[in-house]
């Protein structure tokens, strides 16, 4: 203190030193901010459940849909991003569909990077469980066409059973989408099964496990080029061509694709790059995290009003207290002080076990879903200091009550 | 005489209103360092009022209070709040010790806007404890103890930072006459010991315990005797 705390005085006999200041380190501060809350266990206990519900809402919800990506990027990484989908677009000039010329699939074969082609083409047939199901039962699965390599060049995977034969034996076979399969009710498990395809009995070899870059496939029918070709006059002309190069060159191939696919309507061609969708749609988020993290502010907001509310009758119940403190050398400030650590303790450890939960159900979601576990550390760290903020800010104002208290009226007995 | 540790020059105290209250009434008062002081009057006389301004609680209308030389006026709540800590030890009527605490964390706390170090603290906190004869409870809760112990734990907690001024209010006011005087004892001890100590009550009979006591009536000084000679 610089400055003497009474006016020089003419009797300088009597003139004292100064008082040296009251202190209060933040050590004794924080030790009296956790001895508060002991004194008051339950109730602290029960205040800190609302900050950890929106803290652990929030942490849940950020971590979950960062492992939701994480799993997303991973499923890219292991297929690959070097696919284009090359699909007939509009006519110029009339709504009707445009069609791929059939000899697209082997000009672009020839094309340079690429390293593999396959086309499907739908056939106008349906396929049902039985001949006794109605022809309009079809229960959304369409009847595809298929090249051999289609499934290599899709770097595409088998559930069960086995790929189309090149050779048919008995009956014809046929290779169900994952969506397909259990749709129409096949299961390969309980032995050889036959589906109804046109007019004819088609054994089911093989079931596609998900193909998340040809999603189309997943509820289709797929039956081999031959085949289509001898029991229903396919004529050769696709309507999906999958197209696989080497990654480095895939946008020199897809400024040519369509120009090779149809050099004379060019323009009638769609060429697509399906990671690109699945990346998009994984960046975004949808309105469900949106409301979820919504949810837990909410839940944030009213732990804070419940921490604020929890103080205000503390500051009233402890009256005794802050006369006592204040008579023993506490400043307002000091008082302020306590009850803001209080607040922030409180908040603290609601914001902690929040964070423990959120972490706790992520990882939880994410191994129940096979996911790679992705728990971001600013998504935590942001948690714990979104409890302080709020903690904070509740605490203020009770704070500041207790600090305005006179200590005279404080320690008269009530 | 010994050194001033508390003075009233002319003071008066208004609490406002239409019109004000006066509670204090030209008070002149002079506390020396080892006396012991007994502030008797009945309810409404102006103790209360007088005990705030004594303990820098409260400021005058106009006169000039003096503890242990500081003069109130012109003090900020830093200020105030430093001379509470540094030179006064309060002593309540309904002890008002802090129930999370032990007792000896109680005493402690009385150190701890002084800055002191933790551990010196405890150390403190218990010569201040086996002072008041209870080196034995140190780690007992205050619902563990009895009313007396409670004040006891009072008096050690307002003695520990060695104040110029202890300032009692009502010390027995919630105590049974036996432990009431077991308390007057130990106020007898501490005085004995040098102790500078202000008490506040109403009752005449703990009052003469007191070799000097001051009469309060209105908020004016009515009568003042030392050793039984009238001042």
């Amino acid at each position: 203190m610089t400055a003497p705390l009474v006016a020089p005085s003419t009797d300088e006999s009597r003139s004292p030193a100064p008082v040296p200041r009251s202190v209060l380190t933040p050590r004794d501060a924080l030790a009296l901010g956790v001895q508060g809350l002991r004194g008051r266990r339950g109730r602290a206990l029960l205040t800190s459940v609302g900050i950890a519900i929106g803290i652990a809402a929030i942490v849940a919800v950020i971590g979950i849909s960062a492992s939701s990506k994480a799993n997303v990027l991973a499923v890219l990484d292991r297929l690959g991003t070097n696919y284009l989908t090359i699909t007939p677009g509009q006519t110029l000039g009339s709504d009707e569909q445009a069609q791929l010329p059939p000899e697209s699939v082997g000009r672009l074969s020839l094309l340079d990077h690429v390293q593999s082609v396959a086309a499907t083409a739908q056939l106008g047939v349906t396929v049902r469980r039985t001949d006794v199901v109605p022809a309009t039962n079809t229960k959304g699965t369409v009847v595809l066409a298929a090249e051999p390599d289609l499934l290599s060049t899709l770097n595409g995977r088998l559930r069960g059973g086995r790929w189309l034969d090149a050779t048919p034996r008995d009956y014809p076979t046929v290779v169900l989408g994952v969506t397909a399969a259990s749709r129409q009710g096949v299961d390969l498990s309980a032995g050889g099964q036959l589906v109804w395809i046109g007019d004819q009995w088609f054994a089911v070899v093989g079931i596609l496990d998900e193909m998340p870059l040809a999603p189309e496939l997943d509820n289709a029918a797929l039956i081999s080029t031959a085949v289509a070709t001898q029991k229903f006059g396919y004529q050769g002309s696709p309507t999906t061509v999958y197209l696989r190069t080497s990654p480095a060159d895939i946008n020199g191939v897809r400024d040519v694709a369509a120009a090779t696919a149809d050099p004379v309507s060019p323009q009638e061609v769609d060429v697509t790059r399906p990671s690109d969708a699945i990346e998009a749609r994984a960046a975004t988020d949808s309105a469900f995290t949106t409301l979820l993290l919504g949810l837990g502010g909410v839940a944030l907001l009213v732990g804070g009003v419940g921490i604020a509310n929890v103080m205000v009758i503390s500051v009233l119940e402890r009256r005794g207290e802050i006369g006592v403190r204040r008579a023993l050398g506490a400043t307002r400030r000091h008082i302020r002080t306590q009850f803001l650590v209080e607040a922030l303790v409180q908040a603290a450890l609601g914001g902690l076990a929040g964070v423990l939960l959120g972490g706790a159900i992520t990882v939880g979601y994410g191994l129940s879903m096979g996911w790679p576990i992705d728990l971001p550390v600013v998504g935590l760290a942001g948690g714990i200091l979104a409890a302080l903020v709020v903690g904070g800010v509740a605490g203020l104002y009770p704070a500041s009550r207790a600090a305005r208290l006179e200590p005279a009226q404080a320690v008269r007995p009530s | 005489m010994s050194r001033p540790v508390l003075e009233f020059v002319d003071v008066i105290h208004e609490y406002p209103g239409s019109p004000p209250v006066r509670a204090l009434d030209h008070v002149t008062l002079t506390v020396s360092a080892g006396e012991w002081v007994a502030i008797v009057g009945p309810s409404g006389s102006g103790k209360s009022t007088l005990l705030n301004l004594m303990g820098a609680l409260d400021q005058p209308t106009t006169g000039t209070v003096r503890i242990d030389g500081h003069d109130l006026a012109g003090l900020d709540d830093e200020q105030l709040s430093a001379l509470r800590g540094r030179a006064l030890g309060f002593v309540f009527q309904s002890f008002h010790l802090l129930a999370g605490m032990t007792a000896l964390e109680n005493v402690a706390t009385a150190l701890v806007y002084r800055g002191v170090p933790a551990a010196e603290r405890r150390e403190r906190a218990a010569a201040a404890m086996s002072r008041v004869g209870l080196g034995h409870r140190i780690g007992h809760r205050p619902a563990q103890l009895s009313g007396g112990e409670s004040q006891r734990v009072a008096i050690a907690r307002a003695l520990v930072g060695a104040p110029s001024l202890v300032l009692a209010d009502e010390p027995t006011g919630n105590l049974d006459s036996r432990t009431g005087e077991e308390i007057m004892g130990l106020f007898q001890e501490l005085h004995r010991e040098g102790t500078t100590l202000v008490l506040i009550t109403h009752d005449q009979g703990i009052a003469a315990a007191a070799p000097r006591r001051v009469g309060i009536r209105d908020g004016k000084i009515v009568v003042s005797t030392r050793d039984g000679v009238t001042v």
